[in-house]
């Protein structure tokens, strides 16, 4: 199994619903609490596994704006797992999940550097390494309800940005939606082979418009309509309306 | 990069006293100082086991969970990290065993035959060390074979000036050994300047790529957080282009030109007192120009903070 | 798969269903808890509103239920200290409202409209207005004027269904869909799930916005127009339609007022008045005999062939023309257009004229139909729904403009022109709607001591008879709503009240009561002064407004202006009720209604405001609420709730009504309820027949069930009212031609003349219109940013980590042009006020726009932040930019900054001027002096480390970490 996220720049509205649901779900998870910083203070800041950020492309008037949520892109060629010198960082043999075993880790932030994506991020408080888990306690939880094992951030997308599955099995939702949309990894010159892909925008053909009519004026356009009209009327006759 | 002094204080330091021990490891095969006596050489050991050690304790003071840094030994297979650790630790019975034999035998086949493998490991830990970041391929500004080779060489520089000084402090003849530093000191300059050539050079993942659209310009609208996080404190560092262009000098004229003058003895007979000036110069050189390998280094993931390349 | 742990102990957790509060948009919650603690909160899959989808709001629920600033008890300002100085005492729920009932008593026992009682974002206005109705004050209303009333106006008296929370675009059937100025709006989570619907059918989305953000960014066609100027653009829409022949003329016959005929006597009281037979009936032009004959004969009787052109003189000598006639004269015009509005609107004449031409191709030629029979009004029964697929929907850019409710009407022109209302793929009217226009309810004018109004405060006023004003036309209430100054104030004039009440003018006011309402900071126009109002005392140093009750659940920055506050419980606290009395969660094809449960004892000494109304109405032993003896009629506000009846059958909650809950919509009250919501995921959802989900206007079972259930006071219908004559009565007043009640000053007088033309106009936005637009040459308009709401989520520990500064955003070229750089600190300059904040450079932004994010800015210490937190520091409002009144002209009395005809509050027509601060100048301005802490406030942590249990960690086996080597692609598995 090789699971991970599509995410559709096409419908992404940027509300950083997903982030805030990862959030949520996840300081009570496996890599929980969440720290959080000066909270109520003068710089709020803290742990998070997904951001959203939003770019323009292209200038006034042809600028185009996109939402780009980041989070873990569990990378095929994960240099943050082979750079990690105590082992906390690993790939899970099994589904492709890249996690930290928060036991296991010193904090030394080398994975982090090694991520491209800024996917990773240190929990001053404890000093270990948290990233996105890919809610592998959602999707593996038995005891949840089916429809439930899936990420946080999946679920509830209000536009339906983002879906999870195994890019492994050709014939799933993800599979497809990257072989029908061009599904592309950002920066894959750097090689690390990310498993989430992005959707571009769909580039829909001109829409087609009814026939422009030659100009005529105002008045003779009402005289025009008020002649049908009465031609309708006639033609036709009593009753058949 | 951020610079965090610890790990600056731990390449510099820890470098400069592997560079010691390599070249007092390869002293006796040498010859290169052929009047030194072993307690001369085991005291000189000493010192440079001092600075080994005092670099890789600093190294620890970065770690924000150093209770499990027992831990980085377990990943030797792909971590460069774990490797330098792990011939980090596996140095010192190395080195120990050639203080003993040093001590105990004095210039004896033994004493050569661990000095050498003292000398080898030490260049090993080093490249590891080097490796560490020339592996990152985040940071384009670091992964070059260049930087263990600068790893290596700056090491061996300080090192090299370091025993020069220690062996002008107790009278010895220097003269093999400056004569070594000087070449040393030359190699590491042009292999420091080809690379700030090569930085210089435009390359890399853009925001273009970083975003996958390639056919505009792409320009950061929102970063998402209202202030800052574990990222732009950690690779958000930058330091204004013109200040740069100074240290660069500062650094290249401390660590190299200073030392070059004072050892090539152009500026008086070369003397103790010379020497330990080009040590403290070149050791101050090297701390910026170790500064300036953070501080020059961009990682990717600016892209995504409004940089435009890297 | 390895065996992996047990992550959670799913047994020792509690999952209930309850309905979100962090926005009014109102999704349905699965809310997990851990003993007292929330685990996690998420959407309710079956919820008709965000089918299990959340917001960042919804998802930071945990964050609101931990803010430090919630209110622990209720609180009396401190004898001694003045308003706005924030020192407060404790003071027992028991003396609290024993002091405040006192007070009520005697207003009401005297003269009733000395209680004001305004609720601001709120969604119970059902139960507030009934409140108000039994004290007897018609000194209610709820945001709506200040909000987006122009949008309910604007449909309710034109199509009988509105854009706002009262309807939806078709997002199934839709394949064209144009966006009117929403940033966010209210259905938050449903437009977003339309918006991916949409563009997976490969539908067409067009956003009209000056901005491009949020929705707009995924829009295929960005119209980044020029504010206020949005009704000149919908025109020239109509322009182009009517040029090209492209309208559908058996939709405008049928369903419309198309075919009506407007009697043309310049000069006389009839003219431009529709012309009607002795019985009242509405006629028209028989084109079987030339001769009159009624709108109802025209559709049922078959010899009845109505003209829907012609000039005709009726047999009387009347001369008349058809509706569409006069319709298609004004829009036919070159002042509509393209070449002529482009320069106006900022978008080029070729665009204007091929967005009308793509519309009109997707209407009539990719025309699309639901095959369900179905019957007319008339009794003709139809094989098929016709859908014009052309869907849109509108909000505050449209309806926060002086222009906002003619802007309104016009897009519903389009719509009716295309014939793309409530038909397949259109806009879908939301259960109780489409009504009858305009719903038969008339404001409450008559008060009385100790007795209830007669009728509700608010309604909808037919004419000038109508006006809640005295016999010299001057304003009767508070906040001057349904005066001549803004004549269908449907939803009343809040953001007018402070001021006025201050000015005693009309007259003053005893107790102000805010629920929900941050009047003091971002919800009135002109802050920093009504700050200074708020303190303002009279000659014998009293308070000009004496006495001001907030219901806050949190330290607010009104809170702080307060004389007695009244803590209120969070929405995790309490039983709540979403009504279809009320603003209803309906979906098009469904009528749904909602509770909230407690899923949280509170920990405090905290009241819901519900309970604390309904104890204080028993309290005052108003009739509804009081038995025969005097005693309290209802225990409690669940009991209230199941047992009261608006009408017979009729009550708050429209499901399991009947004594078994075996009935829906109407029935007998059932005690159990609450229970039936509670185990049905706190929702009921009376899903509409297949025939009955279009073409509700005239869709003949649709009418009579809804007349059944209450929806309509009768089943005949809804005839879409392209020309109003309610507006030409009103102009004709102005004229001084009306047989009826007229106005009295000029300056009210011309507005009707001008501003109340009975086809949808555009004119030049007031402020626009009064400001030198040479000095001010700069439109500056907010947005909502999707994951705050309003002030109240800087408290959010996790959501303000988003967003805790609001930046000023402007076009690049511009601002560079300007030598304002990116994230430079300017000067904004209205003809108000001015403010220091930090720009923003962008791209995607119309270069004559100016905006920010709505209600960032905070005051100091407000909100359980620190004094220096950016929200205070760097944040700003651009409210210090914006006055109640309009610029003022001589001679004339000061006039409210608002639709001249709804009172809708224009926000967005400030026009200001923008240039750099002096080097050094940074930081927000203007400043306050921070906010005092409450007694007993809980102290904010430095870190917050919020979690439910100790983690599972997922751990790797030591012997995996030494063994398992390269990751790299070749040796997966
Ligand atoms: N997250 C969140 N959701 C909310 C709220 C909130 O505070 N936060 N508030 C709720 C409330 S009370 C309301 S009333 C709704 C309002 O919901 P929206 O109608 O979405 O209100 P705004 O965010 O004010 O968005 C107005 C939009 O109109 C644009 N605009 C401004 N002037 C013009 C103009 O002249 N023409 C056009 N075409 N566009 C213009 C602005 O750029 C902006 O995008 O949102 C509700 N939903
Ligand atoms: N410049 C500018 N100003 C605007 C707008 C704009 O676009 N631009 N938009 C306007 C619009 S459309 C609107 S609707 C208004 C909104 O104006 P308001 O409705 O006044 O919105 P809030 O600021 O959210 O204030 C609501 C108050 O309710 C309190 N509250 C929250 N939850 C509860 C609860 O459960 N119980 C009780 N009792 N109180 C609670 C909050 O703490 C807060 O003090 O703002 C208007 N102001
Ligand atoms: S929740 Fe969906 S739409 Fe919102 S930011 Fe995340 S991916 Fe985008
Ligand atoms: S995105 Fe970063 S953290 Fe995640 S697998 Fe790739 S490199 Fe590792
Ligand atoms: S921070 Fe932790 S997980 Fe990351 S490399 Fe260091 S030890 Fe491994
Ligand atoms: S998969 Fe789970 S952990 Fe990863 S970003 Fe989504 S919610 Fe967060
Ligand atoms: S849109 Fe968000 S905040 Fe509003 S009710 Fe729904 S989930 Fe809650
Ligand atoms: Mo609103």
């Amino acid at each position: 199994m090789k699971l991970g996220l599509v995410i559709d720049l096409d419908t992404c509205v940027g509300c950083h619903a997903c982030a805030v649901a990862c959030k949520q779900w996840n300081t009570s998870g496996t890599t929980g609490p969440l720290s959080d910083y000066e909270p109520y203070g003068k710089e709020p800041s803290g742990v998070w596994f997904n951001r959203i950020r939003h770019f323009e492309v292209d200038e006034y008037p042809n600028n185009k704006t996109i939402n780009t949520p980041m989070s873990c892109m569990h990378c095929e060629d994960a240099a943050c797992v082979t750079v990690c010198p105590t082992g906390a960082s690993y790939k899970r043999e099994e589904d492709g999940i890249v996690l930290v075993d928060q036991s296991k880790c010193m904090g030394c932030n080398l994975c982090s550097w090694a991520c491209p994506y800024g996917a990773r991020e240190l929990d001053e408080e404890e000093g270990v390494m948290k990233k996105c888990t890919l809610c592998v306690d959602r999707i593996h939880d038995q005891s949840l309800p089916e429809a439930e094992r899936q990420p946080a951030c999946v679920m509830t997308c209000p536009s339906h940005a983002r879906h999870f599955g195994d890019f492994d099995d050709p014939d799933s939702r993800v599979s497809t939606l990257v072989r029908e949309r061009g599904g592309y990894s950002m920066m894959p010159e750097l090689g690390y082979e990310p498993t989430n892909k992005y959707l571009p925008p769909r580039q829909r053909p001109a829409a087609p418009t009814v026939e422009r009519k030659a100009a005529s004026s105002g008045e003779s356009l009402i005289g025009k309509w008020m002649k049908r009209q009465k031609d309708a009327f006639n033609n036709l006759g009593k009753g058949a309306r | 990069m951020h610079p965090a002094l610890s790990v600056i204080f731990f390449t510099v330091t820890a470098g400069a006293g592997y560079g010691c021990l390599i070249l007092l490891g390869l002293l006796r095969l040498l010859d290169l100082a052929p009047d030194t006596s072993p307690d001369q050489i085991v005291a000189m050991g000493l010192i440079g086991l001092v600075l080994v050690t005092a670099g890789l304790l600093s190294s620890t003071l970065h770690l924000a969970n150093p209770k499990n840094a027992w831990r980085a030994f377990t990943r030797f297979r792909t971590s460069w990290l774990s490797r330098e650790a792990v011939f980090a630790v596996a140095f010192y019975p190395v080195a120990l065993l050639w203080l003993a034999c040093e001590w105990f035998t004095g210039n004896t086949a033994a004493t050569v035959f661990f000095g050498v493998l003292m000398a080898l490991l030490a260049v090993v830990v080093l490249v590891c060390t080097g490796m560490i970041y020339a592996t990152l391929k985040t940071i384009r500004q670091w992964h070059t074979a260049l930087t263990p080779v600068n790893f290596v060489l700056l090491g061996l520089f300080l090192g090299t000036l370091i025993v020069s000084v220690m062996l002008a402090q107790q009278g010895l003849v220097i003269d093999l050994v400056a004569r070594l530093a000087l070449v040393v000191l030359v190699i590491a300059a042009l292999v420091k300047l080809i690379y700030f050539y090569w930085i210089g050079q435009p390359a890399g993942p853009t925001i273009n790529t970083a975003l996958g659209f390639t056919r505009a310009t792409v320009r950061l609208l929102d970063v998402g957080h209202a202030s800052d996080t574990f990222h732009n404190k950690e690779f958000g560092y930058q330091v204004d282009r013109v200040r740069l262009l100074w240290l660069r000098a500062v650094s290249i004229a401390l660590a190299f030109v200073l030392p070059l003058l004072l050892v090539s003895g152009l500026l008086g007979e070369v003397s103790f007192g010379l020497l330990l000036l080009a040590v403290i110069s070149a050791y101050a050189g090297v701390f910026v120009e170790r500064w300036l390998f953070f501080a020059e280094a961009r990682h990717v993931v600016n892209l995504y903070h409004g940089m435009q390349r890297t | 798969m390895s065996v992996l742990p047990e992550f959670e102990n799913h047994d020792e957790q509690t999952v209930k269903m309850t309905t979100c509060y962090m926005c009014a948009c109102r999704c349905g919650i699965k809310v997990t808890m851990e003993g007292e603690e929330i685990r996690f909160i998420q959407g309710n899959p079956d919820h008709p509103v965000n089918k299990g989808v959340l917001c960042a709001k919804g998802n930071a629920g945990i964050m609101k239920q931990k803010s430090p600033a919630k209110l622990t008890q209720p609180l009396v300002r401190k004898a001694g200290t003045e308003r706005g100085d924030g020192e407060f005492e404790p003071i027992s729920w028991d003396k609290a409202l024993g002091l405040l009932t006192e007070r009520l008593r005697k207003i009401r026992s005297t003269d009733p409209k000395r209680l004001a009682f305004f609720t601001g974002r709120d969604q119970m206005q059902a139960l507030t207005g009934f409140w108000a109705s039994q004290f007897g004050t018609i000194n209610w209303a709820a945001h709506g004027g200040f909000c987006s009333v122009n949008m309910a106006a604007g449909g309710l008296y034109m199509t009988g269904q509105s854009f706002w929370e009262f309807g939806d675009p078709d997002w199934d059937h839709a394949k064209y869909f144009m966006l009117w100025g929403v940033a966010e709006d209210h259905a938050s989570n449903p437009i977003k799930i339309g918006l991916e619907k949409l563009k997976r059918r490969g539908a067409k989305f067009v956003a009209i916005n000056p901005v491009r953000t949020g929705y707009q960014a995924i829009a295929d066609e960005w119209v980044g127009i020029r504010p206020g100027t949005d009704g000149l653009l919908a025109l020239s829409f109509a322009h182009v339609l009517l040029k090209n022949e492209q309208f559908d003329w058996d939709f405008l016959s049928r369903y419309t007022n198309a075919t009506q005929l407007i009697i043309d006597a310049p000069g006389t009281s009839q003219h431009g008045l529709l012309l009607r037979d002795e019985e009242g009936e509405l006629q028209v032009w028989n084109q079987t005999d030339d001769s009159v004959a009624s709108w109802t004969s025209s559709s049922h009787d078959n010899d009845v062939h109505a003209a829907l052109f012609g000039e005709y003189t009726t047999a009387e000598g009347v001369r008349v023309k058809t509706v569409m006639t006069q319709l298609a004269e004004k829009y036919l015009s070159e002042d509509y257009a393209p070449e002529k509005v482009a320069a106006t609107v900022g978008i080029d004449s070729e665009t204007i004229e091929r967005l009308a031409l793509e519309m009109a191709h997707v209407a009539f030629q990719e025309t699309i139909t639901i095959d369900t029979p179905w019957t007319d009004w008339t009794g003709r029964r139809h094989e098929k729904f016709i859908g014009r697929p052309v869907a849109m929907h509108a909000m505050r850019g449209i309806s926060a403009h002086s222009n906002g409710f003619q802007t309104c009407r016009a897009i519903h022109l389009l719509q009716v022109l295309l014939g793309a209302v409530d038909c397949p793929g259109s806009h879908l009217a939301k259960p109780p709607f489409p009504k009858h226009i305009a719903p038969p309810i008339k404001p409450a004018r008559a008060m009385a001591p100790d007795t209830p109004l007669s009728s509700p405060p608010l309604g909808f006023p037919m004419g000038p008879e109508d006006l809640v004003v005295d016999a010299n036309g001057e304003p009767l209430r508070i906040d001057k709503a349904y005066s001549w100054e803004a004549p269908i104030a449907n939803h009343g004039m809040m953001h007018m009240v402070i001021n006025n009440a201050v000015k005693g003018d009309p007259y003053p006011i005893d107790t102000l009561i805010l629920f929900m309402a941050n009047m003091s900071w971002n919800s009135s126009m002109n802050t920093a002064e009504v700050q200074d109002m708020l303190r303002e005392k009279d000659e014998y140093g009293d308070y000009k407004l004496p006495f001001i009750v907030t219901s806050d659940a949190f330290h607010s920055e009104m809170v702080n202006f307060s004389d007695l506050v009244l803590p209120d419980t969070t929405y995790l606290e309490r039983f709540d009720t979403i009504s279809m009395l009320d603003r209803p969660i309906s979906e098009p094809h469904a009528a749904c209604d909602s509770i909230r449960q407690p899923i949280i004892e509170p920990d405090r000494d905290v009241r819901p405001w519900q309970e604390v109304l309904i104890d204080i109405g028993s309290r005052l032993e108003f009739p509804a609420l009081t038995n025969p003896d005097g005693t309290a009629k209802y225990k409690d506000y669940k009991t209230f709730i199941t047992q009261w009846e608006k009408s017979p059958g009729i009550g708050f909650l429209a499901g399991w009504r009947g004594e078994n809950g075996e009935k829906s919509m109407v029935g007998e009250p059932n005690p159990d309820q609450w229970q039936a919501y509670q185990d049905n995921g706190c929702f009921f959802e009376h899903h509409l027949p297949p025939e009955q989900r279009y073409y509700r206007f005239a869709n003949k079972d649709y009418l009579e069930w809804s007349k059944s259930v209450g929806f309509n006071g009768h089943s005949g219908p809804i005839v879409m009212e392209l020309y109003s004559e309610v507006l030409q009565k009103f102009r004709l007043a102005g004229q001084g031609l009306y047989d009826g009640p007229q106005p009295v000053h000029e300056e009210d007088k011309a507005r009707l003349v001008q501003y109340f033309d009975p086809l949808p106009d555009w004119y030049v936005p007031l402020e626009e219109q009064r400001v030198d637009n040479d000095q001010y040459p700069f439109h500056a308009v907010n947005q909502r940013p999707m994951f705050m709401y309003h002030s109240w989520d800087s408290q959010n520990a996790w959501l303000r980590q988003i967003m805790a500064q609001n930046y000023l955003y402007m076009n690049r070229q511009r601002g560079l042009s300007l030598g304002i750089e990116d994230l430079a600190w300017v000067w904004v300059e209205s003809h108000h006020g001015k403010i220091r904040c930090q720009v923003k450079l962008m791209e995607g932004c119309n270069p004559d726009t100016l905006w920010t994010w709505n209600a960032i800015g905070k005051q100091s210490g407000a909100w359980g932040l620190s004094d220096d937190a950016p929200e205070s520091q760097k944040g700003f409002l651009m409210n210090h930019l914006i006055s109640e009144l309009l610029p003022a002209r001589d001679g004339e009395r000061g006039l409210t900054n608002s639709d001249p005809v709804t009172g809708q509050a224009a926000w967005y027509d400030l026009k200001v001027n923008i240039y750099p601060a002096a080097p050094g100048e940074t930081g927000s301005y203007p400043t306050f002096d921070s906010v005092k802490r409450l007694p007993d406030m809980v102290t904010a942590p430095e870190v917050l480390r919020y979690h439910t249990h100790e983690p599972v960690v997922l751990e790797r086996s030591l012997q995996d970490a030494l063994n398992r080597g390269h990751l790299s692609s070749g040796d997966k598995r």
